[in-house]
C-alpha cells in the first residue's frame, strides 16, 4: 500500500522546495508519494524537471490560491 | 551518468557563493559529479568562525538576507549529502590567508588541493567560474 508524504515548502526560495523533496525521497518506500506544497513558481518548473531528468515519475501539480501542489512518485 | 561540472569559487561576493551554491547543489542532485574549488576571497566565506555576517554583498545580498533564501554553505552541505560533490580549499590561498583545513566549516570541505590537479581533472567535464 503506498502512502502519501506531503513537505510543507512554502516561503522557501528555489532551489529549497527541491531540496527538501530530494531528502525525503530517501525516506520514503519505491511507490510512495510526496506532495511538494510549495510558493516558488520556479520550483514548479524545476521539479518536473528534475523527475524527469532523474527518472522518478510526476503525479501531477495543481494551482491552489499563492501556491501549488506537486506531487511525484518515487520509482527507484 | 552526466559528464561532471567543475566550478571555480573566488568571488567573496554573496550574490556569487549563492549562484555558486545553488549551481552546485541542484547539478549534484541532478545525477551530475561536481567539483568545487574554493580560492581567493570565497575561502573567508567557508571559514568556520566569522566575525559578523558571513556574507557580504550589493543590492541582491540585502534582499536575499531579507526573504528566506536557502544559506550558501547549508546548500552546500546538502548537495554533498544527497548527491556527489567534493569541494577542495585551494592550498595556495590558506598558505597566503595563514588558514588551515580545520578552520574551515566542518564536513564541508573534503581536501585542500591545488590548481593543476583540479584543472586536470576538469578536461573530463565542463567549467563554470564564479
Amino acid at each position: 500500500m503506498s502512502e502519501r508524504t506531503t513537505i510543507d515548502a512554502r516561503g522557501a526560495f528555489c532551489p529549497g522546495p527541491l531540496m527538501e523533496l530530494i531528502a525525503t525521497l530517501k525516506l520514503v518506500e519505491i511507490g510512495d508519494e510526496i506532495d511538494v506544497l510549495s510558493s516558488d513558481k520556479g520550483s514548479a518548473i524545476d521539479i518536473p524537471a528534475w523527475v524527469e531528468k532523474v527518472k522518478h515519475e510526476m503525479v501531477g501539480i495543481e494551482e491552489e490560491g499563492d501556491f501549488w501542489h506537486i506531487v511525484v512518485r518515487k520509482i527507484k | 551518468m552526466t559528464p561532471p561540472l567543475f566550478i571555480l569559487l573566488c568571488s567573496g561576493e554573496h550574490e556569487k557563493i549563492q549562484m555558486a551554491a545553488m549551481t552546485a547543489s541542484v547539478a549534484a542532485v541532478s545525477d551530475r559529479p561536481v567539483e568545487v574549488f574554493v580560492s581567493m576571497n570565497a575561502l573567508a566565506v567557508f571559514r568556520k568562525d566569522v566575525d559578523g555576517q558571513r556574507y557580504s554583498g550589493g543590492n541582491f545580498s540585502k534582499v536575499m538576507k531579507e526573504r528566506n533564501v536557502p544559506d550558501a554553505i547549508e546548500l552546500f552541505g546538502q548537495g554533498k549529502m544527497l548527491g556527489e560533490m567534493k569541494i577542495f580549499a585551494c592550498s595556495m590561498a590558506l598558505d597566503v590567508a595563514q588558514m588551515e583545513l580545520d578552520d574551515l566549516v566542518e564536513d564541508l570541505v573534503d581536501d585542500a588541493g591545488g590548481l593543476t590537479k583540479f584543472l586536470s581533472d576538469a578536461e573530463s567535464g565542463q567549467l563554470i567560474v564564479f
